[in-house]
C-alpha cells in the first residue's frame, strides 16, 4: 500500500495535449525548389520536431495550381516531409494524422478545456457531474501550411477537406502586418460556430489574438506584426472508445512587415 | 495484447529526443539526453523572456547551452527517493548531418547516487514530445515512454544497478575466451603460422624471439585499429596473412637458424596479423564502457591460443624428437611444405 501510495506521488501527467504545426524550411519558395517541411509539436510555436511516422498519417500531402500530390519523405526521419515546388502561386501544405491518446488527470483536463476554450465539453462535464474524472482523449492533428511562390497574386487558401479545418479567407502572402485576416473554421466541410480561434506570433507568443467564430465559422484575427504566425483551433467531441475526441486545426504562414513591402 | 501495446505506442507523437540512465556500484549516475540542439536552444531563450532565434551553428549553440544552464536545470529533475540532486552538466553539439536535419545536443548529467536511496524517478519539461527514456542495465535495456514535463515511475535502484565488477569479470571471461578460440580452433591459418615460427628451429631462443617480436607487432595494430587509428580492409589484409603463412613455411625449408632478418619479417607479419584480429574482434563488438578490457583480455586470449598451439606441437613432436637427426628431414620439412601448400591455397582463395 505504500509503495502504491508513492508511486501515485511520483507520477506526474503532462500539461495538456500541446499545439502541433508544420514549418517548411521557407515560407517563401522558388518554383523548383526542393523544400523540407517539418512537423512540431509544442507551444507558442516553440516546439519539438516530430520524425515521419507512416503509424500517424492520414494525409500529408500539397495542393497547388495543379491539383494535389503527396508530400514524400523517408520514414522516422527529420524533416518529416519535402516538397518540390512545380507550380508557381500558393502552396497549401496538409498534414492530418491518425488519433493518438493521451490519459489526462481531472484538474489537467479542465484546465485545458479552459485554455482552449471548449466550454461546452466543460459544461458537458458539468452536467454529467464529471468534473473530478480522469480522461481518456483521442485526438487528431489537422495542420496546414501556406508556402508562397512567386507572386502572391489573388490566389487564396483551398479547402482540403480535413474533418477540422482553418481556412484563410484572404492570401496571407498579399497582406502586410497590421492588416486583419478573415479565417473559416469548418468541421465536416461545414462552418463551426462559436469556436475559439487563436492567432500566435512567433517572435511575441504571450500576445495572442483570438475570437470566437460568428454564425458562418468565421473569425477576424488583426495580424499586428509580421513573421511567423499560427491560427489555431481545437475541436472536441464525446467520443466511442475514449471519452472525449478532439480535432485540432492550425494554419502557419509567414506575414510581412508593412516596411519591408514598402522597401520593395 | 502486444498488438494493442504497439498500437497504443504507434499512436504517440514520438519526437526526436532520447534519454538513457546508467547507474554504477559505485554509487555514480550517468544520465544523457540527446536531442535537437535549435530546438532547445529556441526554448531554454524563450523561457528568458528573449524572442526566439533560430541557431544552427554548432559552436554557438554550445555557448547558448552553456549560457542558460541554470534555465535548463529548472525543468529537469533527477530524484533519488524523495531527494532531488543537482547534476554536474556536460554539453555537446554535433553539427547537423545534411542542410535539412538538425544539429544534435548531447547533454551529460552525472553525479553521486545518495547514501541510502533506493529509488530513482526522471523527470525532463523541455520536450513537448514523447521521448524515450532507456535504462541500462545488466541483461536488456529497459525503455519507459514519457511524455515532455511527465516524471518517470520511480525505479528501485537495486533492480536498475550495474554491477561493475560482475560486469568487468563477465567482459575479462567472454573476451579471454574469444581470443582463444581465435587462434584455437577457429584460427587455422593463425595456428599454421605459429606452427611455422615454432619450425624453424629447436632451440628456445629462437622460439622465444620469433613469438615475442609477433605479440609485439599483434598488440601494436590491434590495439591502433580498435582505437580507430590504423583501418585496413580485410580484402588487403586476409590475402596477406596467407602469403606470410607461406613465406615463414618456405622459408624454414632453406634457413635452419634465427637470422636477423626472420625477426624482423615476423615483427611485420604480426603487424598484419594484428589487422585481421582486430577486424575479428570488431565483428563481435566491443562494450563501450570496457573497452580496454576487452581489448587487453581479447589480446592475452590471442596470446594464450599461440602458446597453446606450440606447447602442443612441444609435447607431440619436439620434445620427444628435436635433438633426433631426422628430425628436420621428417618434421620440419614436410610439415613446412604442408602449411607452405595450405597458405598458397588460401592466398589465391581470398584473393579470388
Amino acid at each position: 500500500m505504500k509503495t502504491t501510495l508513492l508511486t501515485l506521488l511520483f507520477v506526474t501527467a503532462p500539461l495538456f495535449a500541446h499545439d502541433m504545426w508544420m514549418e517548411p524550411a521557407s515560407f517563401f519558395a522558388e518554383s523548383g525548389q526542393l523544400l523540407s517541411i517539418r512537423l512540431k509539436v509544442g507551444q507558442n510555436l516553440l516546439g519539438d520536431p516530430l520524425p515521419r511516422s507512416a503509424g500517424l498519417i492520414n494525409e500529408f500531402i500539397v495542393e497547388d495550381g495543379s491539383g494535389r500530390r503527396p508530400i514524400i519523405g523517408r520514414e522516422g526521419s527529420d524533416p518529416a516531409g519535402y516538397l518540390r515546388i512545380s507550380n508557381p502561386g500558393l502552396q497549401v501544405i496538409g498534414y492530418y494524422s491518425k488519433p493518438s491518446s493521451v490519459d489526462l488527470p481531472a484538474e489537467k483536463f479542465n484546465e485545458y478545456l479552459k485554455e482552449e476554450g471548449l466550454d461546452a465539453i466543460a459544461a458537458l462535464r458539468a452536467r454529467r457531474k464529471e468534473m473530478g474524472n480522469e480522461v481518456k482523449e483521442l485526438f487528431s492533428r489537422c495542420a496546414k501550411s501556406l508556402v508562397s511562390s512567386g507572386s502572391p497574386g489573388t490566389t487564396a487558401d483551398r479547402i482540403l477537406g480535413f474533418p477540422l479545418e482553418l481556412v484563410a479567407e484572404r492570401n496571407p502572402y498579399a497582406m502586410t502586418a497590421g492588416e486583419s485576416l478573415p479565417v473559416q473554421l469548418l468541421h465536416e466541410k461545414r462552418p463551426l460556430v462559436g469556436a475559439l480561434v487563436i492567432a500566435v506570433n512567433r517572435m511575441n507568443p504571450a500576445l495572442k489574438q483570438s475570437a470566437r467564430t460568428d454564425k458562418n465559422g468565421r473569425v477576424k484575427l488583426k495580424l499586428g506584426s509580421g513573421g511567423m504566425w499560427m491560427i489555431k483551433a481545437v475541436h472536441m467531441t464525446p467520443a466511442q472508445g475514449a471519452d472525449y475526441q478532439s480535432l485540432w486545426a492550425s494554419l502557419t504562414f509567414e506575414l510581412r512587415d508593412a516596411a519591408a513591402v514598402s522597401k520593395k | 495484447m502486444i498488438v494493442v501495446l504497439l498500437a497504443l505506442l504507434q499512436a504517440h507523437e514520438i519526437g526526436t529526443s532520447r534519454v538513457s540512465a546508467q547507474f554504477h556500484a559505485d554509487r555514480t549516475y550517468v544520465v544523457e539526453i540527446v536531442t535537437d540542439a535549435t530546438a532547445l536552444v529556441e526554448k531554454l531563450e524563450a523561457g528568458s523572456g528573449r524572442p526566439p532565434l533560430s541557431v544552427s551553428e554548432p559552436d554557438r549553440l554550445l555557448q547558448m547551452l552553456r549560457a542558460a544552464e541554470e534555465q535548463f536545470r529548472k525543468k529537469v529533475t533527477v530524484r533519488f527517493d524523495t531527494t532531488n540532486v543537482r547534476p554536474n552538466l556536460e554539453y555537446k553539439v554535433v553539427a547537423a548531418i545534411n542542410a535539412v536535419s538538425a544539429p544534435a545536443a548531447t547533454i551529460r548529467l552525472t553525479g553521486q547516487i545518495p547514501d541510502g536511496a533506493q529509488q530513482f524517478a526522471w523527470s525532463y519539461g523541455w520536450t513537448y514530445a514523447t521521448y524515450a527514456l532507456t535504462i541500462h542495465k545488466a541483461g536488456d535495456p529497459e525503455t519507459v515512454w514519457l511524455e515532455g514535463d511527465q516524471r518517470s515511475k520511480p525505479l528501485a535502484l537495486a533492480s536498475i544497478t550495474t554491477v561493475t565488477t560482475t560486469n568487468r569479470m563477465a567482459t575479462i571471461g567472454r573476451y579471454l575466451v574469444l581470443g582463444f578460440t581465435h587462434i584455437v580452433p577457429l584460427g587455422l591459418d593463425h595456428m599454421l603460422f605459429v606452427l611455422g615460427i615454432y619450425l624453424l628451429s629447436n632451440r628456445a631462443r629462437s622460439v622465444l624471439l620469433q613469438v615475442s617480436a609477433f605479440t609485439i607487432a599483434h598488440s601494436i595494430t590491434l590495439g591502433l585499429s580498435m582505437y580507430g587509428i590504423v583501418s585496413a580492409s580485410p580484402r588487403v589484409v586476409e590475402p596477406m596473412i596467407a602469403i606470410s603463412i607461406a613465406y615463414v613455411a618456405i622459408e624454414n625449408l632453406f634457413l635452419k637458424d634465427l637470422k636477423p632478418w626472420r625477426i624482423a619479417l615476423v615483427f611485420a607479419f604480426g603487424l598484419l596479423h594484428g589487422l585481421g584480429f582486430a577486424g575479428a574482434l570488431q565483428e563481435v563488438g566491443m562494450p563501450r564502457a570496457e573497452f580496454l578490457t576487452a581489448l587487453l583480455t581479447f589480446n592475452i586470449g590471442v596470446e594464450a591460443g599461440q602458446l597453446a598451439v606450440i606447447g602442443a606441437a612441444f609435447l607431440l613432436f619436439g620434445w620427444q624428437y628435436s635433438e633426433r637427426s631426422w628430425y628436420r628431414q621428417r618434421i620440419v620439412v614436410p610439415a613446412s611444405v604442408a602449411i607452405a601448400v595450405c597458405a598458397v591455397y588460401w592466398t589465391i582463395e581470398r584473393i579470388a
